[in-house]
């Protein structure tokens, strides 16, 4: 799922200040199940707006609305009324929900109320973990399931680095060092030998660096 | 003044509460009962201080007394977390006072609530 947090009421109050009518708006989805954007965050981070706008008279009326998912026109539709009837928009949904909604109403001001972090997983309860970049052409089958681009700190298909301390990233203390996870779970699945063939440099195109992607499927186009 | 207690009533008496909390013209206390102190979320506290409280104060059961297990734990963070955005939004901290409670009864609490009040005024 895609992982974010939310921006410091101090952010949102700045990003909001000068407007009136607002309309905070939720994603049923990934911000939902990460806690950054659903319905409660939705009534959590309206209710610290009103607050701050109490306090140094800002005057922001508040609504509160939360959808199944705001990077789809369908349920994009089920918000247009309460959009239309506020002066902006603040997005609780990931950066793709913020811009989707932006896209379809050209008057309205919309602004992103979180942070995206990443694609990643809840590792125990309240602590999530960065597990892919999106590289556009997956190499998990090379490294025994465990991605050496997202999760080691030097992104290295030939690794380790030889920094790392006990079975520690050198860059990032707190987390396991990637290639010596590749390493045990290589060797769990009796498939070390993959670790003699060199890796050839990695064709960034399918990532960002070719560009914004796009996905064309012809079969579901008619 | 307006202060308002969250406390679980597993371990406060709702009555003896209310006996001891005197309303006057200058301070309001409005006391929410819980069926566990687990029961509050950030919203419950956040609201509590949309709606004009000036403090909010939470009262848990000792530890290890939870008739939930960890609702006073689950309890505690929570309310750090509001004490928190309190800051963020302006308030300063201080604000969201948690209570464990000890064998004191409810001299604990209007002890807490005086304090609170002096704290704030
Ligand atoms: S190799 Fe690419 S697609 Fe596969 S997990 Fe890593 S970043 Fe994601
Ligand atoms: S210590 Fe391990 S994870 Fe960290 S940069 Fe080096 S190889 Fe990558």
């Amino acid at each position: 799922m895609i992982v974010a947090e939310r921006k410091t009421i101090p952010e949102l109050v700045e990003i909001l200040n000068g407007h009136k009518k607002i309309l905070v708006l939720g994603c049923g989805t990934c911000v939902t199940v990460c806690l950054a954007g659903g319905e409660r965050e939705v009534s959590i981070i309206s209710s610290a707006l009103r607050i701050a706008s109490n306090i140094r008279k800002l005057d922001f009326e508040i609504e509160e609305l939360t959808i199944e998912r705001q990077c789809d026109n369908v349920f994009i539709e089920q918000a247009t009324e309460a959009i239309e009837r506020n002066d902006v928009v603040l997005s609780l949904g990931c950066g793709a929900g913020v811009q989707a909604i932006a896209e379809r109403f050209l008057e309205k001001p919309v602004y992103a109320g979180l942070n995206t972090e990443f694609i990643g997983v809840l590792e125990e309860r309240g602590i999530w973990t960065e597990k892919c970049a999106a590289c556009g052409a997956c190499v998990l089958h090379q490294y025994g399931g465990i991605c050496p681009i997202t999760r080691c700190a030097k992104h290295m298909l030939n690794g380790p680095c030889g920094g790392s301390r006990e079975d520690r990233c050198e860059v990032r203390p707190d987390r396991p060092c990637a290639w010596q996870l590749i390493y045990q779970r290589l060797k769990g699945i009796g498939q070390l030998d993959r670790l003699k063939k060199i890796a050839p440099p990695k064709n960034w195109e399918t990532s960002l660096d070719g560009g914004c992607r796009v996905i064309i499927r012809e079969d579901h186009r008619i | 003044m307006n202060i308002c207690i969250f406390y679980c009533s597993n371990s406060l008496d709702a009555n003896a509460l209310k006996q001891n909390i005197s309303n006057n013209e200058k301070d309001e206390v409005n006391t929410v009962s819980l069926p566990c102190s687990g029961k509050v979320n950030l919203l419950y506290l956040l609201k509590a201080f949309e709606n004009g409280a000036d403090g909010v104060i939470l009262v848990t059961c000792g530890q290890n007394e939870c008739h939930f297990l960890e609702g006073n734990l689950r309890a505690k963070k929570r309310a750090e977390a509001v004490d928190s955005m309190l800051e963020e939004i302006g308030l300063g901290k201080g604000r969201m006072i948690v209570i464990r409670k000890n064998n004191e009864g409810i001299k604990q609490i209007t002890t807490a609530l005086e304090q609170l009040k002096k704290d704030l005024s």
